[in-house]
């Protein structure tokens, strides 16, 4: 495929981090989350392309069940069951979070960075916006109060880090990337399950307001 | 072989818990499994140390390092499974969980278990990252295995921070496949392949995904400061799954973590790797340590105790040489007598229904087999002689005052500070005038068993190794 093509699939994963960061409805939030995983898709078939591997093409149609179809289909349930319409503030403000994604950004293109985005020296531009978006994801875990929102920055982490093994070359076999998605498969299922546990328990997803572990 | 039967036994028994609605079956049947497994380890351990490393299938390897720690999880996976069918029926007969529930703690508990074999069986790093996130997976609801909010927080605390940092571990470990080439092996690259590519790579690159797969798997492992979700998870777990996290699945983990630092060693100095272990190290030992002295739970003070042996080990590893071999001794010694303590804080729970240290006060008039062997557990633990973690503390220890003098201090200084807390709370626990809503009880031999056997092992450990043991040992010393 062309490699604008494929920069414009990156630069939607990154953009929709970004939009993870802002939303403020969980529905948002999963569209999002949904999108970002038809770009990965895409970016896998990208690969199929490349090397016409059935078992590669089969990795294709899993992750694209589990990760664009089933994992958004299961966040839109608990969002209508439990009636979650809004999601829980974040602990930093809308200003100082884009701030600090900025420096991500920044130090991504860092030279102490540069021996994992010269991996590929030609997918320099597309290693850093990987790694950016691996960092911003992060950023989105820690920055974000409410659970739905934890488990689709994970889910967010684990899509920046195969596009970046995709750009840097590092992809795995059929077999060992089929391990792995069906890794987040079950993933997905026990963290909405928690999700909908914690609600029951502390009747909202505000992770902030679990305190009863203290030393 | 017996990899397979070891695996499939365990599947096998995880199955027959989902299909079979008898809780005498189920627990038979997870025993028996276990038994199997533990024979069939000990097996692959004399095969190791008598003819090397033991590679079955292509995607099964095991070499000395490995078969030890596949005999500690046999051995801890047995004691705990002994030791859950009491525990679980007492806690059923006070309605505190219902059959599903039992049907359930089995069902993951044998599922751990596999991934746990796998984990350190694995011949691939991928497989075996599948393998240590399949742990995560399994053990979150038995975690929140009582449904209540403190163990719904703990369980999710758990689930996130451990899925972040085997995420970081997991991009560490590709960061490793750059060495190599990607025609080789059709995209499966074995721990082999690596180490023997690992000169290809470039040493930066190396330095940072070093620090990837020990930020990621030192998460799992507990080292200071990713060790947030320890404590909460070791303590709100059933004591079983307790003793089989905080005896078994931190070293699993760790031995990943050396599995990668064996080949960053042949790409740079390996000053670098140790530093950063003895920084860890250190960190995690201080860390506890002031947290040891003003703990309020005594399951907690276990989990705390973890993450201060994690830290000694990693030191070991750290110093090198000599303390290597020490190092190996206290992952053993410790795999052991942590579980016995776990076990027994379950009967402290039982009898007192708290896990609070002021709650528990004259343990040794109500329940004075379980005090008893706590108090010998707290020896142990905490390296008084004859115990091994003595001899293993102190040739850490010495091996470290040569490279780092004001570490090894600080360190000595730490640990006397554990001893200290543990003794001021043990004391405060065992000695003294029990509450009278206490009644004393006749103590289940079931729930003293699986503790007591596990210390008695130590104890002869501390003095006689098994020729085949300690040629692993050895092996394994050389190799790390």
């Amino acid at each position: 495929m062309n490699i604008t093509f494929l920069q414009f699939l990156l630069g939607v994963l990154f953009l929709s981090i970004i939009y993870l960061l802002l939303a403020r409805k969980n529905f948002e939030a999963v569209v999002a989350y949904a999108v970002q995983s038809s770009a990965i898709t895409v970016l896998l078939f990208a690969s199929f392309m490349e090397t016409n591997s059935i078992p590669l093409l089969f990795v294709v149609l899993v992750t694209l069940i589990v990760k664009a179809i089933l994992g958004p289909v299961f966040f839109f349930r608990l969002i209508q069951k439990h009636k979650l319409t809004y999601s829980v503030s974040t602990y930093l403000s809308m200003p100082l979070a884009l701030i600090i994604i900025a420096t991500f950004t920044a130090i991504s293109r860092f030279q102490q960075f540069s021996p994992l985005t010269y991996i590929i020296p030609a997918h320099h531009a597309l290693l850093s916006l990987a790694l950016s978006a691996i960092f911003t994801s992060l950023f989105l875990i820690i920055n974000r109060k409410d659970a739905i929102s934890q488990a689709i920055g994970v889910l967010s982490m684990e899509n920046s880090i195969v596009a970046f093994a995709i750009f840097a070359g590092l992809e795995q076999s059929p077999m060992l990337q089929l391990g792995i998605v069906f890794d987040i498969f079950i993933w997905l299922i026990i963290a909405t399950v928690f999700i909908s546990m914690i609600y029951r328990h502390f009747g909202s997803l505000d992770t902030s307001t679990m305190k009863h572990l203290k030393d | 072989m017996e990899l397979i039967i070891i695996i499939s036994s365990l599947t096998l028994a995880a199955l027959i818990a989902v299909l079979v609605k008898h809780r005498g079956v189920i627990e038979f049947v997870s025993i028996v499994a276990m038994v199997i497994v533990f024979v069939e380890s000990i097996v692959v351990a004399i095969r190791v140390a008598t003819s090397g490393d033991y590679a079955p299938f292509t995607f099964l390897f095991i070499d000395a390092l490995g078969s030890l720690l596949i005999l500690i999880i046999a051995c801890v996976g047995l004691a705990a499974v002994v030791y859950s069918v009491p525990y679980l029926r007492r806690e059923t007969a006070t309605t505190i969980i219902g059959f599903t529930r039992v049907k359930q703690y089995y069902i993951l508990l044998n599922l751990f278990s596999v991934a746990m074999f796998l984990a350190i069986s694995s011949s691939s790093p991928i497989l075996a990252w599948i393998s240590i996130e399949a742990t995560t997976l399994s053990t979150a609801f038995l975690i929140s295995f009582y449904n209540k909010p403190s163990a719904m927080e703990a369980a999710w605390k758990y689930l996130i921070i451990n899925s972040i940092g085997l995420l970081l571990g997991f991009l560490g470990t590709l960061l490793y496949f750059t060495s190599i080439d990607p025609s080789i092996g059709n995209g499966f690259v074995s721990w082999q392949t690596l180490g023997e590519n690992a000169l290809h790579m470039d040493p930066l690159l190396a330095k940072i995904a070093f620090i990837f797969v020990l930020i990621g798997y030192g998460t799992k492992v507990g080292l200071a400061p990713m060790h947030t979700w320890l404590p909460d998870a070791h303590s709100k777990a059933p004591s079983p799954v307790s003793a089989l996290l905080s005896g078994v699945l931190l070293n699993v983990a760790l031995v990943i973590v050396l599995r990668f630092k064996l080949i960053t060693d042949t790409v740079i100095d390996q000053a670098f790797t140790e530093t950063l272990l003895i920084s860890f190290g250190v960190v995690s030992i201080l860390i506890s340590a002031l947290i040891i002295l003003d703990q309020k739970s005594y399951k907690r003070l276990l989990a705390y105790s973890s993450i201060e042996n994690m830290g000694i080990i990693a030191l070991g590893f750290g110093f090198g040489g000599l303390a290597v071999i020490a190092a190996i001794f206290h992952i053993i010694f410790h795999s052991l007598v942590k579980p016995a303590l776990f076990f027994l804080s379950g009967n402290l729970l039982i009898t007192y229904h708290s896990a609070k240290i002021a709650n528990v006060k004259g343990a040794l008039k109500v329940v004075p087999m379980t005090s008893i062997l706590f108090i010998v557990g707290f020896f142990a633990i905490t390296g008084a002689p004859p115990f091994g973690i003595f001899l293993t503390k102190l040739l850490i220890f010495s091996a470290g005052i040569r490279i780092q003098p004001l570490v090894v201090i600080a360190v000595v200084f730490c640990t006397a500070l554990v001893f200290i807390g543990f003794f001021k709370h043990v004391t405060a626990m065992v000695f003294g005038e029990k509450p009278p809503e206490i009644k004393q009880e006749k103590e289940n031999i079931w729930l003293i068993l699986p503790s007591l056997v596990l210390l008695i092992i130590v104890l002869i450990l501390s003095f006689y190794q098994p020729p085949f043991l300690l040629t692993l040992i050895n092996t394994a010393a050389l190799r790390y």
